[in-house]
This record gives C-alpha cells, structure tokens and sequence, in this order.
C-alpha cells in the first residue's frame, strides 16, 4: 500500500502540480509501475519478489516418466507368424526423470536468475527378440552323406574326391575346360557320400556346437533355420548442464552427458561358435563449456571447449580350450565364430573453438576458428584363432561350375583361404585438424540476401603415438623379388610419421535468398567441401607390428591351403616387430593411400517457397550433389586387382602362382585398404515439393514427395566387376530409393474448456481435454535390384561377377508379387571366364517397397497448476502392415537354372505398442 | 485524483463488463451501430466502444538470443515502426531473457526506446514462453483498472532448443537403439504450451507475436505452431519470417493490427461459476479478429479464473 501511495504522489508530480486528474494512459503507465515492482520485473523491485522471473511458478520443474512395451501389447510379427511361432520377445521399461532450475545450495548460494540447471536421468531394461532366416547344412550332410542334396534346381548336387584327382592326358589345352574337355579328372564320392573315415575331426568336433535345422521355408532344403533370440540390453546415463550469467553480457554454459550401456546382439548358436554379434559394453562421456560474450549489440563472441570419450568392449566368449572359437566360412551355409572376439576401443575427441560474429551496416559478417584432436586407442585381433574360407573347389570337378561345396570342403578339413591375427599391442592413433572459416551476409536490397563463406580446413595424417604403423610403399623395390612394393615403417628410412601428407584445402559456399512477391521467397545455394579421412576403430595399418599370417592355396581346385587337423603353423620363427621390407608378402597387405586424395562433395540447391492463404507454405525445390574421391572398402577397389584381358587365360587362373604374376604387385595377395581408398564417385539429383500446414486449431501437418536418381560406381552388397573401368560400373545407387512421400501431423483435439467442444468445467473437463493425435507415415518405393550370377568361375580374378542380358526378354512382370517379382529368364550366368553385360544394378528393377504408419494418442490431464500426467499410447506400423522381404536375385546357369529367382520368401514387420506415463511439475 | 489505484478501486466496484479486444484486418474503425456482440449465443449489451484514437498501451517484449542477422533488420524495423506510432500509443519495453524484466516504462518517448532497443545485448536463452503468465498478469492488472486499449508484442528469434528448460528431449543413452520415445519428440513442447494456455485462459489483452525465423523440422513446427495457438485464443495473431527480407514488413503488420485495435466493453451476468464464454462479434462488410471464447467467473471479467 505504501508503495502504491508513493507512486501515485510521483504520478501526482509528474502529471503537474494542478493536481488535475491522470488519464487513462497516465492510469494505466503508473499500474503499470506499480504492478511490475511488485512482480519483481524491475530493477527496483524488492529482490525477494525478483527470484521467481515474475512468475508465480514453482523454482524447479521437471518429469517423471516411464514408457513400457510388452509382446503382450503386439501384434505377433509377420516373420515369426509364418515360421509357426504365435509371439515375440518383448518387455521394456525405459524410465527416469528430468529436474530443472536455479542451483539453490542453502545457506551458501542462491542462483536466482543467473545460475540454472538441468539433470535429466534416464535407464533402459529391454529384453527384445530379433529374428533371423538361414541355411545351414543338413543332418545327413554334417555325416557327409549328399546323397539327397541337391543345387539350385533341384537336381542332385555331386560331391567328388579330391584324393582321386588326376591330370587328364586327353586334356586339349587349346579348347575351354568342360565336362567333355577336363584337365583333371576327378572321381565322386560313391553314393555322394564322403566315408565317415575321411571327415576332419576338428570339423566334426566343430559340428557339435553347430545346431540342427528347424525350418523348412525351402526351396530344397534352403532357409531351414529359424532364430528368435532376444538381446539383451541396458543402458543408462545422464545429462547435466548448467547455465550461468555472468553479467548482462557474458554467459557461461556447462555440460556434461555420461551413458553406460550393455548391448546384448542376438544369438544365432547357444554355443560358442556363434556368428552372431557380440555383446559390447559401451561407455561414453562428455563435457564442454561455452562462453558467450556479447561486445557490443552488434557483436558476439562464442568461446568453447568440450572433450568426449566413447569407449567399447566385447565380451569374450571364449570355447572349452579356452580359447575364442575360429571363424569358419563356407558360404551359401551359415559361417561359424565370429571377427574381433575380443576387442577394446576408445575414441576420444578435444575441441576447441571460438567464433566472433558482428554486424556492420547491412553485412552480418563472421570469423570463427575450431581446433580438433581425435584419438583412437584400439587392441582388436580380428583372428585370434584363425580365419578358415572353404571353397566348393577342392570338392568340385576341377573347372566345372555347379559340382562340389564349400561345406563339403569343409568336412573334409581343406581351406582354400586362411589367416590368423597376431596382435602384440594396442594402438593409439592420433589425427589432428584445424578450421578457420569467414562469412558474410550481405541484404543487398529489400528481400534480397547474398551469403559467401569460406572455411580453410588443415587436416593432419593418422599418426600412432609409438610409430607403431606401417603401410606399403608403392614405389620401395621389394629385395624379394626385386618389384616396386615394400613393407615400410613410420618415422623411419625416410618414411613420415603418418604416410599421407597434411592437407589444407579452401571449402567455399554461396547462397542467395530473394523475397521477390508477396510471401514468395527464392533460395539457391552452392557449396563444396572436403572431408578428412576418418580415424577408423580398427588396427588397419599395423602390419609390421602386428602380423597377420596368411595361407593362400596354390590352386584352390586341387589342394588345400591347410587342413583343419594339422591346424595354422607359422613358417620360421617369426618375431614382431617385423620391419622387414618383405614381412608383408604373401599376405593380404595394409596399404594406406600416399597422396592423401580426400573426398569431395558438392551441393548445389534451387528452391521457391510460397506462403498461401490459410497459413499453408509450398516449397519445391531441386537438389543436386554429387562426390569424387569417396572412400572405398575392398569390394569397391584393389590397387592389386588383375586386369580383365587376363580372363583369356582362362583355367590356368585357378593356379595361384600364374594368377599372382599378373598383378601389379605379384608379392601381395590384395591390399587391405580399409574403407580409406579414395576412388568413389556419386551423383545424386533430387525433386521436392513439401506442403505445409500450419493452424491455430492446433493442427500442424506436413507432407513431402521426393523423386531423386542416384548414381555412382562402387555401391553394393557384392563390390564391382572392373576395378580399371569405373565407367562401367556406373549404375544406380544401391539403397537409393526413388519415390518418397512422408507425411507428419499432430493434432490437439478441440476439446475441453476453452475449446471448441466438450467445455464443461466441471469434473468432466478432465476427461474431455488435453487429447491430441500425432503421426508419422512414411511410403517408399524399393531400392535399385542389384542381380547376381550363381557361379563365379573366373579363377578369382573378379570378384562381383555381373549378370548377362538376355537380349528381347522383358525382366519385368505385369503384377509382381512373392511368387514371382520380376522374370529371371530375363538375365543369364555368365560363361566360364567371361564377365557379364549387365550393369551392377538394374537400372528400372527395384526391390519391393515399403511403407509405415506410426501414431501416438496422448492425454494430458491437469492436475494442478503447474502439475500434469501424461498418457501416451504409441503404436508403430499402426496398422500392422507387412513389408515384402527380398526377392532371390541369384541367377543360376541354363543347365541348372535357380528356382527360387525372383521368388519373396515371406515378410517383415509387425505392430509394436508402447505405453507412456509422464509426470510433469 | 484516485490515491489507491492498486489496493482498491476508485469506486465501488459494480459489475465488471467483459472486456473484448479486436482488430480489422482492413475497413474503416468499427462504432457502435455497427457492432453486434453476442455471448454464449445471446445478443449482449455494448457498454463502451473504444476507437483506434484512444489511448493504447503497446508493451513490446524481447526475446532476442540468437543470430545478428535476423536481431538486427528486427530491431531496425522495430524502431521505425514505434516511431512511426500515434502519439496516443504509450509503448513499453520489456525483455524475456533470464525471466520477464522491464526495459522502458511506457510512455511516449520513441527516442529512448530506440536507443534501449539498439543497445540491447542479445546474448541468453530464450524466454518467451515464460513471459506470457507474468505479462499477462501484468496486462490483465492494466486492464481491470482503466479503459486504454492494451496489446503485447513479442518479438522473438527463440528456438525451443535454446531454452534453459530442456523440451526436446535429447537422446541420453545412445547404445539405446530401439527407443520409441523419441519418435514423436514434439509431446513436452505441446504440453508446455497448453500450460501456458491455461495460463493465460481469462488474459484480455491480446498478444501478437513476430518471430524472426520459420522452421520446420518437427520440434520446430510444434513450437511455432503452439505459438500460433496462443496468439490467436488471446485474438492476436503470429507472424513467422522466411526470410530476413519478411522482418520489416511483419513486424510492420503487427503494428498496424495493433493500431487499429478497438475494444468493446460488454455486459456480462453470470454467477460466480467457471464457465465458458463464446464470444461472436459482427460487424457487416469487416472481418473483425478476435478472441472468440473465454473461461471466466462472473462476475469477475479481466481475472485470470483457472
């Protein structure tokens, strides 16, 4: 009331001293006064009444939350439902709570306006079942007795005796291997079945921990494993951050997140050759803190500094020896054991950074500046115990596609192909990189706005703390064999700490933003940039340090690499390091790329958005980017690869020796280069139109439509056909999806009191109001369909064979569907030593496409005036939609065509549910 | 000369009428033969009708944390357009930063203000949706104790990202790989706004809202569509800039909608129960906005009744 009195005499004297009576607007401004000071809006308010920001609400807020899910709530996926099962593996409850406000110590600190924090918690129990459908070898099989296996088409698959393998004295070199011109001859097993005295026994030990079929989803005897296992996962963690304001101009900001998490893969055997994923146990943290200082009104400086570890580690899973269990591949059959059993990684990552942006006249312009240091510290022996491929050859009849298997070879204990990782110590890895970036944005007119920036990128190699790398110099002069292609080390003879050079490019980009109508607003931009070559969780480029022996078959038809019962034995005495200039030879050889060629990107953009009556907003627009030096991994290029004219030697191929004197460095198998090699090249052009919807009815609706082409030469499952030819391997994106429409909505029914319907005051209203309806529908069509040919019979020389056309057959059908989705007999195997026609992906055959509809239904009630609950019900594929699996794209020869061509074995998805209780206050 | 303006009221208080502010999207200023109001379905009695020449309170509020490109076109147009304001138009300055604060009493003075506006600092966290109670506390105070026409601008560049509260939900456990609860991420933004909605249910003045930067990515769109929501239930209106090129003509549109305002004092009978309103306002050849429904207890209008 005093306070009231008071300034009303101020207002007395301020409005003259006739005492003539205020105004309304003198009336108004003195309440006004009056109202604030007791607020606490102003400076002059009591400091008691300043604590709340004006409000009455509560200090702290925050949440309660717990969202459960349960297959009792879902439907039963489509995949187990036919696979006979009748529910899932489900029970989850993800809980924690979130709590908000300044930082209150009693007695010793009362953060008011200026210190407020925020903690949120959050853990994770689940317990989730995935789903897997294999093939795995018959029970018969496992005994040796092939009696009734049978290829593609059904027709008896032959198994021959490698130990009745002779030359062929009426072999006419002159003609091409066939069943009527055999090099060798080769005599099969009697009856197809292999003598029980004759089966490797650490094959058939092996086989004890391999599990019987349980499926028959065919054709033959294929699919006839079906896995619903769950994983096992929890996760925790926290955020925290704290905001403080220094003084009016200057503001500090601190975080920190920290998450442990147990991510429990599925298991595809209960024994310790499982193939599956292993369990990893992840633990990450990070903290930063940001200053903002503002200079002026017209200039802002931004300081931060943050650092973060993101750390990994496999469980062991080690067998009754005590050791990890071998890998075992013997493809089209579910492999045994699994890579990297026992790994451990952290990636750490230092940043700094400081930003000044200012505006003068009408340029806004900004220089900012970022320092980053990543680290990476990995022990990972990929093969502790040994890598074993098993090829159909050592069982087939020498050069005769379509007779033998690789599970034959493997019962009979002869790899074609194997390795072992020797690792003698963990890696540090080191890469350093600094931008410095400039920009303005210049209003060159009324509506018209041109943005420029440039940011100076310097980007450091890879380098290891003790040296500890080493890679393949390209022009060394091997002292084996006297050719360019030697082992070399970091920091010595010359060689640099990191193999590649530091790399400081310019990143420049252009936009343009033009009011030119009423509520319609042009955007063009361009950009292009370089991206450094990543610091890779592996131990890539350490050969000289860590060894990984190698054995290589010397003809994978005739005789075995080695043999399971005698088991992988080093040659001498090999100790490491190994800095020999020829320690690398005769294995698959780390080679890291010298000239340190980044990747490219560039975008380019083109839009119109136009705001429309109803507060509609339509854009559409065209995107265009496209990349050169895009890092590939092994399938996508070999520097080592033997050219395609060498196919005319045809069978003579299959010998190691003769085969290995063709490639540009005889002395190594291939190169391992470790998704680093720069030669990739894509192109992607895209159109949009979006509309959205905006309403003070509480409706927000947007939907989109996309057609995009995307082009490159080295996506794919399978790798390329000619890694000398790019040009021939440019074809559809692999995973690109032309057609994309996706459409989002919320709604806040108009219900309750002061609202359209239902608006009783009374108890009602707490079940008339806060309904709302959100979803998410998202329809794509399918990706490019890449085909495949059966039978690979090029000696290994290529190693993603492509399809023939066949010329006046259409590969489309008129009503795709699972029993045939497109026409096989459009495409053709390959001849023996001759690649295919066809491009690596068909240009208009397209995988089936999918589409999924998601909706949330929440209620809010009221339960004070600053307390509410939340209920939400969120189904995911609503309506319990099924997305078509994968047609078979194998491609079988005339003699021995695959049946199951462009055939869909069953469908995926299922409605899954989750309850959702949060309590805010 | 009243000597207790905020602990009494000058005379008995008699019914309070209901207090309606609206404006028109164009046409010539509303008069009382033009106006038919009806409540709850009922034609209703006009006490008073202002016009655009009596005195308005403007109290224009700052949310301003973010980018130098869009603050400062904004506050240039601002300052154009509060100079270009009648001189009947008392305007006050607040900010929303670190809760709601005053920057500048109201008054007539445009010098001044443009000079606080063009000092400002425009470093901290948004604060928007915690200045919509307090200001219409605030307004609402105003209102029940003079008869000036009285609107809020908001000017705000505010991200629901940048708020010190958290309402996006960050994810915390990354290895987490099959969260659902992050699928319709917009639900705490949609709850905080109805909270402020129900807070502001009985406010009279009517807010107006310029905000500097479209977005529309999820969480976005749910926040600047619960802006939308409020402006217009208090019978404002929000206008959102695609470009820097829309800020001096948004801005520019509010002012006028403000200008033009008129507000209608109406009859208003009821018991002291919570009830709803359904206002309907009708004047032939304009389009009149307006706040078109209000929870209140009668007979108590211009009090915040839930």
């Amino acid at each position: 009331m005093r306070v009231a009195v008071g300034a009303l005499l101020a207002a007395c004297l301020a409005f003259g001293q006739n005492a003539a009576k205020p105004t309304e607007l003198q009336r108004a401004i003195e309440e006004f006064k009056i109202q604030s000071r007791d607020m606490g809006l102003r400076e002059d308010s009591p400091s008691v009444t300043q604590h709340n920001n004006g409000t009455r609400k509560w200090r702290w807020h925050g949440r309660l939350f717990e969202n459960f899910r349960s297959d009792i709530l879902d439907a039963v996926p489509h995949e187990v439902a036919q696979r006979g099962g009748n529910k899932g593996i489900l029970r989850r409850n993800q809980y924690g709570f979130n709590l908000t406000g300044p930082v209150y110590v009693p007695r010793v600190y009362d953060g008011g306006r200026n210190t407020f924090f925020t903690f949120t918690f959050e853990g994770t129990r689940e317990k989730i079942g995935q789903t897997s459908l294999r093939t795995i070898p018959t029970m018969a099989e496992r005994a040796g007795d092939w009696s009734s296996s049978v290829d593609s088409a059904g027709q008896l698959l032959q198994i021959y005796d490698p130990q009745s393998t002779g030359k062929n004295a009426a072999y006419n070199p002159a003609q091409a291997v066939s069943t009527e011109n055999l090099e060798y001859n080769r005599a099969p097993f009697p009856g197809n079945r292999i003598p029980t005295s004759r089966l490797d026994p650490t094959a058939q030990k092996a086989l004890q921990l391999y599990p019987a079929p349980n499926a028959n989803a065919g054709p033959f005897f294929q699919n006839n494993f079906f896995v619903l296992s769950p994983e096992v996962n929890t996760a925790g963690g926290a955020i925290v951050s704290v905001d403080h304001t220094l003084t009016d101009k200057q503001r500090l900001t601190f975080h920190l997140n920290y998450s442990n998490g147990m991510h429990g893969s599925m298991r595809l055997f209960e024994s310790a050759a499982n193939p599956g994923s292993p369990i990893v146990d992840r633990r990450s943290r990070s903290a930063g803190l940001t200053h903002v200082f503002t200079v002026s009104p017209q200039s802002v400086n931004t300081l931060s500094v943050s650092a973060s570890t993101s750390q990994m580690e496999y469980e062991r899973e080690l067998g009754d020896d005590g050791q990890p269990f071998p890998r075992y591949r013997f493809s089209p059959y579910l492999s045994m054991g699994r890579a990297n059993p026992n790994t451990k990684s952290a990636r750490n990552t230092y940043a700094a950074s400081d930003g000044f942006s200012c505006r003068r006249g009408a340029h806004r312009l900004g220089v900012s500046t970022q320092v980053i240091a990543e680290q990476v510290h990995i022990y990972a022996p990929q093969y502790p115990s040994g890598d074993f491929e098993f090829s159909s050859g050592l069982t087939s009849l020498p050069g005769i596609i379509n007779t033998g298997h690789a599970f034959a070879s493997f019962l009979l204990g002869g790899t074609s192909f194997a390795e072992r990782s020797v690792v003698i110590s963990p890696s540090y890895f080191r890469k350093p990189r600094f931008l410095v970036s400039g920009g303005d944005q210049w209003e060159l007119g009324r509506g018209l706005t041109l943005s420029v920036g440039l940011t100076l990128d310097s980007t450091g190699p890879r380098t290891e703390k003790y040296n500890r790398q080493s890679t393949v110099d390209l022009s060394a002069i091997n002292p084996a064999n006297g050719l360019p292609g030697a082992l070399i080390t970091a920091g010595e003879n010359g060689a640099g700490r990191g193999f590649q050079p530091w790399l400081t490019k310019l990143d420049p980009s252009a936009s343009i933003a033009w009011t030119f109508l009423k509520k319609t607003l042009a955007r063009a931009s361009y950009s292009r940039s370089y991206s450094p070559i990543p610091v890779y969780t592996s131990q890539w480029g350490t050969q000289a340090f860590n060894g990984t022996p190698t054995w290589i078959s010397a003809n994978p038809q005739l005789t075995p690499a080695a043999t399971l019962d005698q088991g992988l034995h080093d040659s001498g005495s090999r100790t490491f390091p190994d800095k020999r200039p020829e320690a690398a030879n005769d294995t698959v050889a780390d080679l890291i790329e010298p000239t340190g060629r980044q990747p490219t990107y560039q975008s380019g953009s083109l839009s119109i958005e136009r705001e429309l009556p109803g507060l509609f907003v339509v854009t559409a627009g065209f995107d265009h980017s496209d990349g050169r030096n895009l890092l590939l991994s092994n399938s996508g290029a070999n520097p080592n690869a033997i050219p395609l004219t060498s196919l005319g030697y045809r069978d003579q191929l299959n010998n190691e020796a003769f085969k290995r004197a063709l490639r540009p460095y005889p002395q190594y198998q291939r190169f391992e280069v470790y998704s680093s090699w720069p030669e990739g090249h894509y192109k992607r052009d895209a159109g949009y139109v979006r509309v959205e919807k905006r309403s003070s009815a509480g409706v927000s609706l947007s939907a989109s439509y996309e057609f995009a082409k995307q082009m490159d030469d080295y996506s794919g499952p399978y790798g390329i056909q000619d890694f000398y030819n790019r040009k021939n391997e440019w074809s559809m994106t692999t995973g690109s999806t032309p057609h994309r429409l996706s459409l989002t909505y919320v709604y806040e029914l108009p219900f309750g009191p002061n609202r359209l319907l239902f608006h009783n005051t009374d108890w009602r209203r707490y079940i008339a109001e806060g309904w709302s309806v959100s979803g998410v529908t998202s329809v794509t069509s399918g990706d490019p369909m890449g085909l495949r040919p059966q039978f690979n019979n090029t000696g290994g020389v290529v190693d993603a064979l492509n399809v023939n056309v066949v010329p006046g057959v259409d590969p489309h059908v008129s009503n795709p569907g699972p029993e045939q989705w497109f026409n096989p007999a459009a495409f053709s195997q390959p001849a023996d030593f001759t690649v295919g026609d066809a491009s690596r992906t068909h240009p208009s055959l397209r995988m089936p496409g999918n589409q999924n509809h998601d909706v949330s239904v929440n209620k809010r009630m009221a339960i004070g005036p600053e307390q509410s609950l939340e209920l939400s019900l969120v189904g995911l594929n609503f309506i319990n939609h099924a997305n078509w699996n994968d047609p078979d794209t194998m491609i079988g020869p005339a003699s021995a065509p695959n049946v199951n061509a462009g055939r869909i074995i069953g469908s995926r998805g299922g409605r899954v549910m989750q309850i959702g209780m949060r309590f805010s206050f | 000369m009243a000597l207790s303006l905020s602990a009494e009221p000058a005379v008995k208080q008699e019914r309070a009428p209901l207090r309606v502010s609206f404006w028109r999207s164009a046409g010539d200023p509303v008069t009382r033969a033009d106006l038919k109001v009806t409540l709850n379905g009922t034609d209703a009695k006009l006490l008073r009708l202002s016009s655009p020449s009596d005195d308005l309170v403007l109290l224009v509020v700052l949310d301003l944390a973010g980018d130098l490109s869009l603050v400062d076109p904004a506050r240039a147009a601002l300052i154009a357009e509060l100079g270009a304001l009648p001189p009947n138009t008392a305007v006050g300055l607040l900010r929303a930063q670190d809760g709601l604060r005053v920057l500048a009493d109201p008054g007539t003075s445009r010098e001044k203000l443009g000079e606080i506006i063009g000092g400002l600092t425009i470093s901290g966290r948004a604060g928007l949706l915690d200045a919509f109670e307090p200001a219409a506390r605030l307004t609402d105070s105003i209102l029940a104790k003079t008869r000036v026409r009285l609107a809020i601008l908001y000017v705000t560049d505010s991200s629901i990202g940048n708020y010190r509260e958290d309402y996006t939900n960050p994810v915390v456990n990354s290895s987490d790989a099959n969260d659902m609860s992050r699928r319709f991420p917009e639900g705490l933004v949609n709850e905080q706004i109805q909270r402020v909605k129900n807070e502001i249910a009985g406010a009279l003045a009517p807010i107006f809202i310029v905000h500097l930067r479209y977005q529309n990515d999820r969480l976005a769109a749910a926040y600047q569509t619960g802006l939308l929501d409020l402006a217009a239930a208090s019978g404002g209106e929000a206008e959102f800039c695609h470009a820097v090129g829309d800020i001096p003509a948004a801005i520019a549109t509010m002012m006028g909608a403000i200008v033009t305002q008129q507000t209608a004092d109406v009859e208003w009978h009821d018991s002291n129960k919570l009830k709803q309103v359904e206002i309907f306002l009708e004047a032939e050849g304009r389009t009149l906005h307006y706040r078109q429904r209000m929870l209140l207890k009668g007979p108590a209008a211009g009090r915040r009744s839930n």
